[in-house]
């Protein structure tokens, strides 16, 4: 895969939950290697657009394309196995595990026993953990440490090694800055723009239109489930963006 | 100075990722207190007495403890406890072999567990409430069925002997099922995925769905381990008493919560283990034979579990707080 071939491609999107039409005819698309911002107001159908990406929602109507290949994501464990990596704001991390289990939740790595019975490797898991965090640049006392312990930087930081080191394609970070001091969001950025050295491609959702703009290369914005504009960087500001999410429209261009 | 805060910090870390030890201190605590004041606290019989009880309890509340790390509450094991030793009760006197009524029994705790599991998952009822209706169900129909009589089995049975039967003089082989149950479960917890996921699922229930597991099937499958070992636990004590009354069971379930939560479990879920579980019966046990054999009215067993049970919650709440700093 090359850059700026296209990595996700949806289209036509329509979700509706009970009377409120959440998307209409959405598309969207996000190319390899590239960081897209999301952004758009509260209500603007940014969370159930991705929803529907990493499989948590299934779409009313809508075509979805991986890699070039037409697929269906049923539910989220296939998202994860196609390479698709959610970071949530709250979501991505259990407080009162530790970093390693936490690391591989969902993935153990185990040895067998008595060819039977599947028991946790501990010793991979631990070395492992510390080790693709190293990488990232976080460093931490022990891995047995239990989340609820760091920092909203460093869950964030742990959320992304853990996905860069399971090999995913794509990386949905979702406010993932929001209620972080100044020196931990960026820090936060540093990890997008390590993720897409990496290769990776970054969808990143956020209010905070500055934080996005830092790292992005695109922005997709939504405005009551539509989508309203898709501009490269260099087309716009980050003033202009606000301007467009805060009017909900997209000034002519002279 | 360095050296001194490390090792605060490590002792921390221990308290931290081993939510038993505040039990165990209570334990060894009223241990002391019990030699001194009770006669003949330090003898065979009298550990074998408190081992007895604590493992018929221990037995359903290692269930308790899986569920409730799995963030969900079972208030029907009494039930389950009474309906399943009734079950085992009746085939035993219709002359159907112990161990079918035995399987029966367990296939009937199996249900009950099913039932509780898909109720609270699929309507999303709190599982306080979905529990305290079938408690209420399984009694009732037990209450029915038997017309509110006790059932009594008069033979004799290598597998009831197997089932709860003496050994090394007063103890009772209910005491290694207890053991191994506690066992068992614990490596499940702690050594494998399906303990990683039960320990998220109760942590973070979104999370862990997000992170591709099966949340519901991780509760629905905890539900009926926990209603089995309440059933498996009823056919134990029918073995040591050969009898049965419509209301055995009844009022075990929140013992059992009890000794749970002193052994460090949190109710909410996502954090304790089977070993603090483990000291949490053992603890209720040597209560109960030690405040009898120190002369205590039987009656003030439940007063004194209560203070415990409160004094244990606000401990063990303090050391997460200061081991957390």
């Amino acid at each position: 895969m090359k850059k700026d071939d296209i990595l996700v491609k949806m289209v036509g999107i329509n979700k509706r939950f009970g009377t409120v039409q959440a998307l209409k005819n959405v598309d969207f698309t996000v190319k390899h290697q590239e960081v897209v911002g999301l952004v758009g107001d509260n209500g603007a159908g940014k969370s159930t657009l991705i929803k529907i990406l990493t499989g948590v929602h299934f779409p009313d109507k809508g075509g979805f394309y991986f890699e070039g290949k037409k697929e269906c994501i049923d539910s989220p464990k296939k998202a994860r196995d196609m390479g698709i990596e959610t970071v949530y704001q709250h979501l991505a991390l259990i407080d009162l595990m530790s970093i390693a289990r936490n690391f591989f939740l969902g993935r153990e790595p185990v040895r067998k026993f008595a060819k039977v019975i599947n028991f946790l490797d501990r010793k991979k898991i631990d070395k492992v953990a510390k080790q693709a965090l190293k990488d990232i640049g976080i460093t931490i006392r022990s891995v047995d440490e239990e989340v609820a312990l760091l920092s909203g930087g460093e869950r964030q930081a742990i959320a992304i090694g853990r996905a860069i080191y399971f090999g995913a394609k794509l990386l949905v970070l979702d406010e993932p800055t929001a209620a972080l001091s100044i020196k931990e969001s960026h820090k936060v950025l540093d990890y997008v723009t390590n993720a897409r050295e990496r290769g990776l491609s970054v969808i990143f959702i956020t209010h905070n239109i500055y934080h996005v703009y830092s790292v992005a290369d695109r922005f997709t914005i939504l405005e009551h489930g539509e989508k309203i504009g898709d501009f490269n960087k260099d087309e716009v500001s980050a003033e202009d963006i606000i301007e467009i999410v805060r009017t909900g429209k997209v000034p002519a261009r002279s | 100075m360095e050296n001194k805060s490390k090792l605060n910090s490590s002792i921390a870390l221990l308290f931290r990722t081993h939510p038993e030890l505040g039990a165990l201190v209570g334990l060894v605590l009223i241990f002391i207190v019990f030699c001194f004041t009770a006669t003949r606290f330090l003898s065979l019989e009298s550990l074998a007495g408190i081992v007895t009880v604590a493992s018929e309890l221990g037995i359903v509340a290692a269930g308790i403890t899986f569920l409730m790390i799995t963030g969900e509450f079972d208030l029907s094991v009494g039930s389950t406890f009474g309906f399943s030793a009734m079950i085992l009760a009746i085939t035993a006197n219709a002359g159907i072999p112990l161990w079918i009524g035995f399987l029966l029994a367990l296939s009937a705790a199996l249900f009950i567990g099913l039932m509780n599991g898909i109720i609270t998952v699929k309507y999303k009822i709190p599982s306080f409430i979905t529990t305290l209706g079938t408690m209420m169900l399984w009694r009732g129909i037990l209450l029915a069925i038997t017309g509110g009589f006790a059932v009594r089995y008069w033979g004799t049975s290598s597998f009831l002997r197997g089932l709860n039967g003496h050994f090394l003089g007063e103890f009772r082989s209910s005491s290694i099922w207890f053991f191994i149950v506690i066992f068992l479960l614990n490596i499940i917890l702690v050594k494998t995925p399906y303990g990683n996921f039960t320990y998220a699922t109760g942590g973070n229930k979104e999370a862990a769905r997000a992170l591709g597991i099966s949340v519901d099937k991780v509760k629905i499958i905890n539900f009926i381990i926990c209603a089995m070992l309440a059933g498996l636990a009823g056919c134990i004590q029918f073995a040591r008493f050969h009898s049965v009354d419509p209301l055995r069971g009844t009022g075990m379930e929140l013992e059992a919560i009890a000794a749970v939560v002193v052994g460090g479990t949190l109710m909410s879920g996502g954090y304790g283990n089977l070993i603090g579980t483990l000291f949490g019966v053992l603890l209720m046990g040597m209560v109960r034979s030690g405040l009898i054999m120190s002369g205590a009215p039987a009656y003030w067993y439940q007063a004194f579990i209560g203070i415990i049970l409160i004094s244990a919650v606000i401990t063990n709440a303090k050391l997460k707080e200061w081991a957390i700093k």
